[in-house]
């Protein structure tokens, strides 16, 4: 019976986060700067303004998952979170490099500071990591890679079809779009291993529902700062 | 909600028509359209279906005589005399004018006394919004007995001379994979239920326990359309604003068109409208016995089957029941063709549940209805 209801609290979290995935992703189209993304209407400016935006958040992925890490419990989730932080604490260079590459200036791109929704997201991030034992920053982290492994590589292709720029200009999406599939089996893993009553189970749809809603937040001020 | 499926009716024109035949009916174009037509076949596995148009390109068949053949269907083998119904909703995508509406036709056709219409016009799901008005009117104590139609007759829209001199078609007498891919997915036929008040005294009736359609046009642009031209900047330009009815012909106005990469990604949120029902109690996937389905589940991608197996919505595929690869893809006339097949299988018993489900593509509406099998003699 209790391996059952194991399964019912799983099922319930997965159903829980495909809801809000769908519920963001479908909810982007009415988001400017990717309605224009989606109907063949970007601008240069826009794609620069996006890489600049996203870097400025980008930058602190490394530090609140090992944050996150540092404060949880279960020995194996504890692990996973800092093989993460470790494969993406320099990823925010890549943004730069990008940046450049799309006519931007190095200096312009180090020196920005958070759109106010990426200051929300930012500071909900570091909140939430620093939490007693905070599992449901794996709903945060789904929302992330979900992000990555289903939107960054059609958004790549799509950004290199409309403004014709090379794969230098892009290699943060491409990547991202390449990479986090398996990252996605890893998270389905470690979701089984955690999610084992109804409390953790509504703790990470509920991590995962703020993320989905600051992450558009951030989409929808972009240079608003 | 009280009201009841006490009887259904259907009509599909003509012979079956099978792949290979199905050329003869709507017409050459290329050999380059004919390849796409077979990928699109291997596709939605469709084997056979019916048109309303003779192989020479003419026909006597128009959408009113359609639904009004299938209620002579309908009213043949039903307890019910045609004159006590009180209210006919219609469904269809287009119907034969654009003034006035299908339910007006279908009441001249049909043989029906006055009574109160209501003309639905979307695609598929608009056979849901006809049966959600049916069982309200009757659940409301309106009417005691009404009627919910669907019907479809694409074949007339994809004749070659619909496409010759428009801009759509390309020099090598090809089509856009918009304009062509509906040419081999959609035929034609007319289908519906008569709903009433309780149970029919004998046989098998459905109890309509709730039914949910939801629109998603707030964040789906429009992706299968008649009547619009693209404007090159994500929005259409409706044929009415042509400065003549000619160039908005020439420009390809007329024609149907789905747009099938943003059709798959309408299929997460047809998902998740299942994944709602079953969080809010509505729907338990192990106690659905009969799962009518208007796509069929060779168009789901795996990785959408394992999001439904991982969530616990996953139907298990014995339990559902189609007709689409020999009745073919008949739009707004399909869930009542589900329905009235299923009625007539011999696999339903008192007690069994039965979730239909109708996806519109058109600017994104999923819709689920849930039904229960009754007994008459019992209730």
């Amino acid at each position: 019976m209790t391996e059952v209801l194991k399964a019912t609290h799983l099922e319930s979290a997965h159903r829980g986060l495909a809801r809000v995935w769908i519920e963001f992703e479908s909810g982007l189209a009415q988001v400017p700067v990717i309605a224009r993304l989606l109907s063949g209407r970007l601008r240069i400016e826009d794609y620069r303004s996006l890489l600049f935006n996203l870097r400025q958040q980008v930058v602190d992925g490394g530090r609140w998952i090992s944050r996150a890490a540092s404060h949880l419990e279960h020995e194996e989730l504890r692990s996973l979170f800092i093989r993460h932080a470790a494969a993406e604490h320099r990823d925010y260079s890549m943004l730069e490099d990008n940046y450049v590459a799309a006519g931007g200036k190095r200096e312009a791109i180090r020196g920005g500071v958070k759109n106010i929704g990426s200051e929300a997201l930012s500071a909900f991030m570091f909140h939430a990591a620093s939490q007693a034992n905070p599992v449901g920053m794996l709903g945060a982290m789904f929302v992330i890679e979900g992000l990555g492994n289903r939107m960054a590589g059609p958004w790549a292709e799509a950004i290199r079809a409309q403004l014709a720029l090379g794969e230098d200009a892009v290699s943060f999406l491409a990547y991202h779009g390449e990479n986090d599939e398996d990252h996605l089996a890893m998270f389905d893993r470690a979701l089984a291993m955690v999610v084992t009553d109804a409390v953790t189970a509504t703790s990470v749809v509920r991590h995962a529902r703020i993320v989905a809603r600051l992450y558009r937040l951030q989409l929808e001020e972009l240079d608003n700062v | 909600m009280r009201a009841y499926v006490t009887g259904s009716g259907q009509f599909l024109p003509g012979e079956p028509v099978s792949n290979a035949a199905m050329v003869d009916y709507i017409g050459r174009l290329s050999p380059q359209a004919e390849r796409l037509g077979r990928l699109t076949l291997r596709r939605n596995g469709i084997r056979s279906r019916h048109y309303a148009m003779r192989s020479d390109g003419t026909t006597d068949w128009t959408l009113a005589k359609l639904g009004a053949a299938a209620l002579d269907d309908l009213f043949g083998r039903s307890g019910l005399d045609r004159r006590e119904v009180g209210y006919l909703a219609t469904a269809t995508t287009q119907n034969d004018l654009m003034v006035p509406g299908l339910a007006s036709g279908l009441h001249a056709a049909s043989g029906l006394p006055p009574l109160e219409i209501a003309s639905l016009q979307s695609v598929c799901a608009s056979a849901m919004m006809a049966l959600k008005s049916a069982a309200l009117q009757v659940s409301a104590g309106e009417h005691a007995a009404a009627l919910a139609v669907g019907a479809e007759f694409s074949s007339r829209y994809f004749r070659p001379g619909h496409y010759h001199g428009t801009a759509a078609m390309n020099t090598d007498g090809t089509l856009p994979g918009d304009a062509e891919f509906l040419r081999w997915t959609l035929s034609d036929g007319a289908a519906g239920v008569l709903v009433e008040d309780s149970p029919a005294p004998h046989g098998l009736s459905l109890r309509i326990d709730w039914i949910s359609l939801r629109s998603f046009a707030d964040r789906f642009a429009p992706c299968m359309t008649g009547g619009g031209v693209a404007d090159g900047q994500g929005g259409l330009i409706p044929w009415s604003h042509f400065p003549t009815i000619a160039e908005a012909a020439q420009a390809g106005a007329f024609q149907l068109r789905q747009d099938v990469e943003a059709l798959h990604r309408m299929l997460p949120v047809w998902l998740g409208e299942l994944m709602r029902l079953v969080d809010e109690g509505r729907v338990d996937p192990t106690g659905v016995d009969h799962f009518l389905c208007h796509f069929s589940a060779r168009s789901l991608r795996d990785e959408m089957v394992a999001q439904a197996r991982k969530a616990g919505c996953l139907i298990p595929e014995e339990r559902w029941f189609t007709n689409l690869y020999e009745k073919g893809n008949v739009g707004a006339a399909s869930l009542f063709l589900l329905l009235d097949d299923l009625l007539r299988s011999g696999q339903l018993t008192a007690g069994q549940k039965v979730l239909c489900a109708v996806p519109e593509s058109g600017q994104c509406v999923m819709a689920y209805a849930m039904m229960t099998v009754v007994d008459g003699e019992e209730a």
